[in-house]
């Protein structure tokens, strides 16, 4: 039996994005998410503030979810995860699991925004020792000691006085197997030198950087900000080594800019991890059988490689970190996307007239 | 003697002695510390913090600044440089690179990030010397003698006007005239004092005489426009010279003032202003070019000679001046006009501005050539037989740089002096 509704799976972001814009084109979409609570990984991983004009992020995604929420062509399952998917575009049979009991969608189109996680550390080569020592954290670590304002050296409580961040941990990287950049790292990076700034103003911040990729606006809203106005210390050439040194970390590396080498002690070191697919990514796309690309992330852009939310199965969509890094800008539009893609597909397969 | 071009000098330490043994001016570089033990975001700091020198914190290292900058053509420089100098342990106020920059406004013309060494050097050179750092010699000679006489050379107020008896046209000192003109001649203190200077003032009182020009100069009243002291750290004595060439100024009646030198146009056009005067002022090649149509009928003689144009940096790249000067030489018969291959905007300074014009020995010490050697080297590689300036400041700098470099067949003359030649044939020498 054909359905003109839209299944979405995922609620961050991408998801709510997706859900918002289906329900505003007057169809009716359910979005089932993994956890109790919507927002995705900005929520569960405790973001401070977004890069656009500073927002709070929790305030920011409650507004994306609650807009969902509120929305009568909106039905959201929480705890629900899905099982198996048969059928075709127009007509999909899906099993799902939501709060503990199994049930069964028919759906006429379907939308991945499963996301992405943030690398690993440990399983940098350079061995920054991020699981044995406790002042090297990561991006995700400081932003939440951000949100909280109550950045410490986990070592023993004080407030850091030297900090540096590393950038391109797990990204660019042949031997790790993600050799793509992680886009959002830099921009985050600087942001949160920023933010360290503020609440520490008497702190020295260093970003040890390979280039320093600041997208479009990011150039002029984070990065020169950052060291025009609050004087962060960007050094280009990235840290090979972390060793402890009386109470503090010594960093080397090579100051390239300065063809010397580099050995100064920090009292937080922050990696900047990357993007990897998450678990639930690589898993969607096994279970729908839909195309994945060397890194796990599903594989997009159609035939002509200018669908940025088609997959490898007509009739299911992707959005969001799913199909790659991805900012916020760049997750919310694929998403409205792929909301215009699937309701298209409806009508494509006369669902809908 | 000729100087041997070469690109770097290298960092071996001028005096170094290592278990006894003297090793200076060997290679010592490896008895230096490579390794950055401790970066010094406050000595960056140190320099942002002054009012003007904020743009310092800027420099995100693209290093277009480097390639353009003169001194790094014949040293080890740049405004990139500095900035890591002084992100890894260089307090710039008592660094040799303090003294270096010669504020000609090329890195500032290609940096993406606005960092205006034009105006950080000046504010740092200012700490510097209130805060008691070395400051070179020969500079600090050149402060009290414009403290003391009104003119960095030293010379004597009361002589200031003695050039205009040799002139070969009459000079009207304002004073005496007790009229209004229409321009006013600032004729500046090199062109007043220095003998290469004074034939191009006395080529410009001809020429202005031969067009009917109704001007007067200030005479013994005119005092140095402190430009190039202001640039090289000393903006009290500037002030105090604006006062009273202001005051001066004011005391007379004209319509335009008309100056000899780039400084002088710079400082009265640009700086003085914020000292409450705001009058028309013209370079000298602008205002003749306005009169290029009654100019021409005057220049009769020929002048055979291959002609290479250096525009000075605050004529040029300061304020906008690129094309009064070359109207001029292309209107005496006779000569060729070439270009180097650094003109117009991308000009190689002389190495003059900034108060360089008084740091000659101690700038030395810290390149391989001068500038303005490697100016002359690159006119003479035009085939040029005479490199024409427009500065003050330049002809004495570049007949040393044409001697020193084995160029002695360039001629270095003033357009003034080209035009003069022009108008009176072998009469003018």
């Amino acid at each position: 039996m054909t359905s003109d509704k839209v299944l979405i799976i995922g609620g961050g972001p991408a998801g709510l994005e997706a859900a918002r814009c289906v329900a505003e084109l007057g169809r009716e979409a359910i979005l089932i998410e993994k956890r109790e609570r919507l927002g995705g990984t900005p929520d569960r991983e405790n973001y401070a503030k977004l890069t656009h004009h500073w927002r709070d992020a929790s305030e920011a995604m409650a507004e994306l979810a609650a807009s969902v929420t509120s929305h009568p062509n909106v039905e959201v399952k929480y705890q629900a995860e899905v099982k198996g998917l048969t059928g075709d575009e127009g007509n999909f049979e899906v099993q799902i699991e939501a709060g503990g009991a199994a049930e069964s969608l028919n759906v006429g189109a379907v939308i991945v925004a499963t996301g992405f996680q943030h690398f690993d550390p440990g399983r940098a080569t350079q061995y920054y020792n991020y699981y044995s020592f406790p002042d090297v954290i990561t991006l995700t670590d400081l932003e939440k000691m951000l949100k909280d304002h109550n950045v410490v050296r986990p070592s023993n409580g004080e407030a850091p006085k030297k900090i540096a961040f590393i950038q391109c941990v797990g990204s660019r990287d042949r031997q790790i197997g993600n050799e793509y950049c992680s886009k959002v790292c830099c921009g985050i990076a600087s942001k949160q030198a920023i933010e360290l700034r503020q609440q520490l103003p008497d702190s020295k911040v260093f970003i040890f950087y390979i280039d320093m990729r600041m997208y479009g606006y990011w150039e002029n809203e984070i990065y020169w900000p950052a060291q025009e106005k609050y004087h962060v210390n960007y050094v280009k050439g990235v840290i090979s080594e972390v060793l402890p040194k009386g109470g503090q970390l010594l960093v080397r590396g090579e100051d390239t800019t300065m063809s010397r080498p580099m050995e100064v002690t920090m009292d937080l070191i922050v990696l900047s991890v990357g993007m990897e697919p998450s678990a639930g990514t690589r898993a969607i796309a096994q279970l729908m059988g839909i195309q994945q690309n060397k890194y796990g992330f599903i594989e997009a852009g159609g035939a002509g490689g200018l669908d940025p939310v088609a997959t490898s199965r007509p009739g299911i969509f992707v959005a969001g970190a799913a199909a790659g890094p991805a900012d916020l800008d760049d997750s919310i539009s694929r998403a409205g996307l792929a909301a215009a893609r699937a309701v298209a597909s409806l009508r494509k397969v006369k669902v809908l007239a | 003697m000729a100087v041997k071009y070469e690109k770097a000098k290298g960092v071996e330490k001028e005096h170094a002695v290592v278990d006894g043994v003297d090793i200076s001016g060997h290679w010592n570089r490896m008895f230096e510390q490579r390794t950055i033990f401790e970066y010094t975001p406050e000595l960056i700091e140190k320099i942002a913090v002054l009012p003007n020198a904020e743009s310092f914190a800027n420099c995100y290292q693209c290093a277009k600044c480097v390639a353009v900058c003169p001194v790094d053509v014949v040293g080890n420089y740049g405004p990139r440089k500095l900035y890591r100098y002084a992100q890894t342990s260089m307090d710039l106020t008592e660094a040799p690179e303090l003294w270096l920059c010669t504020t000609c406004a090329n890195c500032l013309r290609v940096c993406p990030k606005e960092v205006n060494m034009v105006k950080i050097m000046p504010a740092a050179r200012e700490q510097a010397i209130l805060d008691g750092k070395f400051v070179p010699p020969e500079l600090q000679q050149a402060f009290e003698n414009t403290a003391k006489s009104g003119n960095p050379l030293g010379q004597p107020q009361r002589k200031r006007d003695a050039w205009i008896q040799n002139a070969g046209a009459p000079i009207p000192i304002i004073k005496d005239l007790g009229r209004p003109v229409d321009v006013l001649w600032y004729v500046g203190s090199y062109p007043s004092y220095h003998p290469r200077g004074i034939d191009a003032a006395s080529a410009a009182a001809r020429i202005f005489t031969a067009l009917g020009i109704d001007f007067a100069i200030l005479g013994k009243e005119e005092k140095d426009d402190a430009d190039s002291q202001r640039l090289a750290g000393e903006k009290g004595l500037f002030e105090m010279m604006a006062e009273y060439n202001i005051e001066t100024f004011n005391k007379y009646e004209w319509k335009e003032l008309v100056v000899t030198g780039p400084h002088e146009l710079n400082a009265f056009k640009n700086v003085y202003p914020k000292y409450g005067f705001e009058r028309p002022v013209l370079h000298y090649t602008t205002f003749l070019a306005r009169y290029l149509d009654q100019l021409k009928p005057l220049l009769k003689h020929e002048v055979n000679v291959k002609v290479t144009y250096h525009d000075p940096c605050y004529l040029g790249r300061h304020n906008g001046e690129y094309e009064a000067p070359r109207k001029l030489l292309e209107a005496i018969p006779g000569v060729e006009l070439v270009e180097m291959a650094r003109n117009r905007e991308n000009g190689y300074c002389c190495g003059g501005g900034g108060g360089g014009m008084w740091m000659d020995s101690f700038t030395q010490k810290h390149t391989k050539m001068r500038l303005s050697e490697k100016r002359a080297m690159e006119a003479a590689s035009t085939g040029a037989n005479v490199l024409a300036v427009a500065c003050p400041f330049e002809v004495s700098r570049f007949e040393d740089a044409v001697k020193s470099t084995g160029n002695e067949h360039v001629t270095v003359n003033d357009i003034l002096e080209l035009l003069d030649r022009s108008m009176r044939g072998n009469a003018a020498g």
